[in-house]
């Protein structure tokens, strides 16, 4: 079940299609970090991704590896790593590829609902 | 010219290793603690990173680093110690059962050749230093400054081989250094104060606005923009990487264009490259060094810059352990003819 503050792993075709009806169901924000084990930066971005799900509850992080899911991979159109996509009502809004810090960060404040609420 | 400046000249370095088995990801799997180390002890940090199912790209706070699962590319400048990483990388990489095979490392001539530190204080030093520093079984080595008409174009190269690893049919590796950009040029490359954007963005601006991103359509741009000004880039196309880095500042200003190729790619892929890479900047001077193990790519070199006003005044040629055959040649725009030499004069075999 999806947990506030942190970055849920999608392992399956099945949880990945459940997660973003439960997007589109709740109007939030979903970022996607595609990411592979073997991919140096990757692992730079990792952690940098937990610490924005920790403060940012009213968003959605979701973590895919692609070597697991390389269908969904294939479909989303992902080519180099991280990428990071932003959902929202099922729909690509916006999109970083590489291990961009900065601009992480400034997207999902510019994508993120203006009611958001942190509730306990 | 300016007493003192940012040294925009970049010092690169080349590692290729093999492993007893067939290597999967390799250097690639390094973990990120033994990367900040290495980088560490050359004094740089990461900046900016992408990577593919064939490399690493990261971008530096002074230039670029490549990772493949068997061969690591270091590229930095200003005042870093790049020779540093030789040794925590061949630790590091042994770690991971992987052994060194081959090492090279060139450079320009430094703009402010007093700024350096050592080992980089003179190539001498950096000979004696690399020699310390590589393990024995490397045991085929050469040391060369390979000249031009140029005093401030000259190129530096040390390469080391061992006895069982020869570089056959590799891509080949393009460097090119300008110098005295076009000035208008140049100033795309400085952070409009007050713009209200990050290094990220910023860097996304200036490789659209610049034309960068046209001269190879097809890859992945990683892009940023220093304050209060400078950029670097790295591209991904598949195995193959490029990287441009400025240092726009009037009085030394510079920009280096590094691609590799394939013999086996069309040959008018490499000059439409060189082409669109050279017209973002219009230096009046560059100096363009290409390693391969065919002698064919440097012709097309030429072939890509007379036609946008630079002429060839140097061409030299030499053979390096584990590297092949380098050469090393000189443009400068017509306007800066002196008469001096002679028309068709170029050395070289």
């Amino acid at each position: 079940m999806a947990e506030e503050g942190q970055v849920i792993g999608v392992h399956t075709v099945e949880e990945w299609t459940q997660h973003l009806e439960k997007g589109k169901e709740s109007k939030k924000l979903v970022v996607v970090d595609f990411t592979a084990s073997w991919c140096g930066p990757c692992r730079i971005m990792a952690p940098i991704f937990a610490e924005l799900a920790k403060k940012m509850t009213e968003v959605i992080f979701l973590k895919v590896d692609v070597d697991e899911l390389r269908t969904v991979s294939e479909d989303m159109g992902i080519e180099a790593m991280p990428t990071f996509l932003f959902l929202k009502d099922g729909k690509e809004v916006d999109k970083i590829v590489g291990a961009r810090k900065d601009d992480l960060q400034l997207k999902i404040e510019k994508h993120a609902p203006a009611t958001a609420s942190a509730s306990a | 010219m300016a007493v003192s400046g940012f040294e925009g000249f970049e010092k690169r370095l080349e590692l290729h290793f093999f492993g007893d088995d067939p290597v999967k990801m390799g250097l690639r799997l390094m973990d990120f603690g033994s990367l900040e180390e290495v980088l560490h002890a050359v004094q740089c940090t990461i900046v900016s990173a992408v990577g593919n199912r064939f490399f690493d790209a990261y971008v530096l706070s002074e230039s670029s680093l490549f990772v493949y699962p068997t061969k690591i590319i270091i590229k930095t400048c200003g005042t870093t110690q790049l020779l540093k990483s030789i040794r925590p990388l061949i630790h590091h990489a042994r770690k991971l059962g992987l052994t060194l095979c081959g090492c090279r490392y060139t450079r320009g001539s430094f703009i402010f050749p007093k700024s350096q530190p050592f080992p980089h204080t003179s190539f001498k030093e950096e000979v004696i230093y690399i020699e310390e520093t590589l393990p024995a079984h490397l045991c085929f080595r050469k040391a060369a400054i390979m000249p031009s008409k140029l005093p401030s174009h000259s190129w530096h190269v040390f390469s080391a081989g061992d006895e069982t690893h020869y570089p056959s049919d590799v891509p080949y590796t393009v460097e090119v250094c300008m110098t005295e950009l076009d000035r208008v040029l140049a100033r795309k490359f400085f952070r409009r104060p007050g713009d209200g954007k990050n290094g990220d963005s910023a860097g996304k601006d200036m490789t659209q606005v610049t034309g960068i991103d046209n001269i190879n359509p097809g890859s992945i741009i990683c892009d940023f923009a220093f304050d209060p000004c400078g950029y670097s880039m790295n591209g991904i196309d598949g195995d193959r990487y490029s990287t441009i880095h400025v240092t726009p500042e009037d009085g030394y200003s510079y920009a280096s264009f590094e691609c590799v190729g394939s013999f086996y790619d069309d040959s008018d892929d490499i000059i439409q490259v060189l082409k669109k890479a050279v017209q973002v900047f219009r230096p009046a001077t560059l100096s363009v060094s290409t390693t391969c193990t065919s002698h064919d790519v440097w012709t097309r070199v030429a072939r890509a810059l007379e036609p946008v006003g630079l002429k060839c005044r140097s061409c030299v040629m030499d053979e390096f352990p584990a590297a092949g055959s380098i050469v090393f040649q000189t443009f400068t725009t017509r306007r800066k003819y002196t008469g001096k030499e002679n028309d068709d004069d170029r050395g070289g075999r």
